[in-house]
């Protein structure tokens, strides 16, 4: 408070505001809480549930402890193995990077070119948004079926790619129209080839919004099931493939064994992301575009 | 280097922007462009930076063409009005930034850095983040940065435009005081006739696309070519300089000031009368 205000402020008056001030944070602070609790106490849940046998309504905790789910996990019995992780974590990454190539490109020809059919064009590109994801899942099927892409693990990364990209798009373009040419275009008065212009400048100035985009495809085709399962055939089998009969059969143990496998991957990789971020240095920066 | 425009012509979207625009600027001159907005000003460093390329004419440095030539080999720095510093890198890595295009090691890369900064006061900053420098002091580094670089053209676009009046002053010094330093031929583009008249060895005039007039900077002011110039100059401005043998001197401005008495005197301009010298005393 500045010392001109506080003259001119009565001392009651100035009471009430701090109160106000501190049920102003209070409120905030429950929000926030409440906010935490939503998130966290699944999670907890979930992790609680992996090392159960069971847990019968109304206990408040579960009665019988085991590691029968972890065991599963580490046994890698049922295709559950290190190789289908690797596979599914495989998938994942190739459909985030395509993806986010893809999106950053269309976005800088619709952000920064005025050309015939630009509206079309980004229509068409956030057209998956519009159609439910089971409808384009068994148009997709058919057409891959009749190219041969059906039942093979690129199909399965172009089907992810497909339903993915509206979402890169819509993080790819505000970031793109921020960004502009105007750097670019010092660096090359300053002696930055095309190459050099795109790996100092462009990444760099896209960044944030390369590993946000980067991080929802990931997630995108990482939990992806019904898409999945149609596309793949049975034969590309991804996590959330073995995973999820689990859950619809009523393995609690296992299926939360697995979910908390899941969400340690999921991080991992956010993780990786977020260090990448760091490496270029930006994070630190709070505005980029001052 | 001697920078020559041959007869360059620039239609975009069905406007006329630049209309067999010519001109030529000597080796170790320091030239401006004077004009309204959307007088083709910028555009023209454009052209010359080989951002955009002309529909015909061409572009000559030292007498060779250099239209083919892509602007990263093109070798001329520009400073903008909007500054466009690199806010993913300290002040350092900008100012370092076309010496490590050029593949300098990292030695040459630190002394000139520091040689830089240091022509533009701004000596210790080197770490901070553009986001943490004032106004002037990123428009400082943003020159720092085309100094490093060793242009052999340097072009300046309305680079004062952004800052207050005290500081815009203080850049002017700066600027003028560089270009000597690093005898560089330099081209700036400008709306603002004082910083024109006291700067510049030569003063181009355009309009609509067109070089009106090509001259001294007394040239322009105490004979204008057309009304268009005329008007360039017609409005208040005094300009602080010094009287010595009958001739008034600002900067590069020197205009003749019969039966002043030597010592400080003002250059004054008021609309629809000509130019004047009044002593200071």
């Amino acid at each position: 408070m500045s010392s001109s205000l506080s003259q001119n402020t009565s001392r009651p008056e100035l009471l009430a505001r701090k109160r106000r001030l501190r049920r102003r944070q209070a409120f905030t602070r429950t929000l926030i809480g409440i906010e935490l609790a939503l998130v966290l106490v699944p999670l907890g849940i979930i992790v609680l549930w992996a090392l159960t046998n069971a847990w019968p309504w109304p206990n408040l905790l579960p009665q019988d402890l085991s590691l029968r789910g972890v065991e599963q996990v580490f046994s890698g019995r049922q295709n559950m193995g290190a190789s289908m992780l690797l596979l599914s974590i495989g998938i994942a990454l190739a459909c985030a990077v395509i993806t986010t190539a893809v999106a950053a490109l269309a976005c800088r020809a619709l952000c920064l070119y005025r050309w015939h059919g630009r509206n079309a064009f980004q229509f068409a590109a956030l057209l998956p948004f519009i159609i439910p994801s089971t409808v384009f899942a068994m148009g997709v099927q058919v057409v891959f079926l009749q190219v041969g892409l059906a039942r093979t693990v690129p199909g399965v990364i172009l089907a992810h790619c497909i339903v993915a990209l509206p979402y890169a798009m819509i993080i790819m373009t505000d970031i793109t129209s921020a960004a502009g040419t105007q750097r670019e275009e010092a660096a090359k008065t300053l002696g930055a080839g095309p190459l050099q212009m795109i790996w100092h400048i462009t990444i760099p100035q896209l960044l944030p919004g390369i590993i946000s985009s980067l991080s929802m495809c990931y997630i995108m085709s990482f939990s992806q099931y019904f898409l999945t399962l149609l596309v793949g055939g049975g034969k590309v089998q991804t996590f959330v493939l073995v995973l999820f009969p689990y859950l619809s059969g009523g393995d609690r143990t296992i299926a939360c064994a697995y979910s908390t496998v899941f969400l340690l991957i999921t991080f991992a990789v956010f993780f990786i992301f977020e260090l990448l971020l760091r490496r270029f240095g930006v994070r630190e920066e709070e505005s980029l575009y001052g | 280097m001697q920078l020559t425009l041959e007869h360059i012509d620039l239609t975009l979207k069905g406007k006329k922007i630049l209309d067999d625009v010519g001109f030529e600027v000597a080796d170790g001159q320091f030239v401006s462009i004077l004009g309204e907005s959307g007088a083709g000003k910028s555009t023209t460093l454009k052209i010359i930076a080989g951002i955009l390329p002309q529909d015909s004419g061409r572009v000559l440095f030292d007498g060779v063409c250099v239209d083919d030539i892509p602007t990263h080999k093109r070798n001329t720095a520009t400073v903008f009005q909007d500054i466009r510093l690199f806010l993913h890198m300290d002040v350092q890595q900008n100012i370092a930034f076309p010496l490590k295009m050029r593949k300098a090691s990292r030695a040459e890369r630190t002394e000139t850095t520091d040689r830089m900064l240091d022509a533009v006061q701004l000596k210790g900053m080197g770490n901070r983040r553009p986001s943490e420098l004032s106004g002037g002091q990123q428009q400082r580094v943003a020159l720092a940065r085309a100094l490093a670089a060793h242009p052999r053209a340097l072009l300046l676009d309305e680079p004062f435009s952004g800052l207050d009046e005290q500081l815009r002053a203080e850049m002017r010094q700066l600027v003028s005081q560089l270009h000597q330093e690093f005898s560089m031929t330099s081209l700036m583009v400008t709306h603002d006739p004082d910083e024109a008249l006291v700067m510049s060895d030569r003063i181009i005039h355009m309009n609509d696309g067109c070089v009106i007039q090509h001259g001294t900077p007394a040239e322009l002011l105490l004979h204008p070519a057309s009304p268009l110039v005329r008007a360039a100059f017609n409005d208040s401005s005094s300009i602080e300089g010094t009287v010595a043998q009958g001739q008034f001197t600002s900067g590069k401005l020197t205009v003749p000031a019969p039966e002043i008495p030597d010592g400080s005197a003002v250059l004054v301009r008021v609309p629809d009368r000509e130019p004047f010298v009044h002593p200071l005393s």
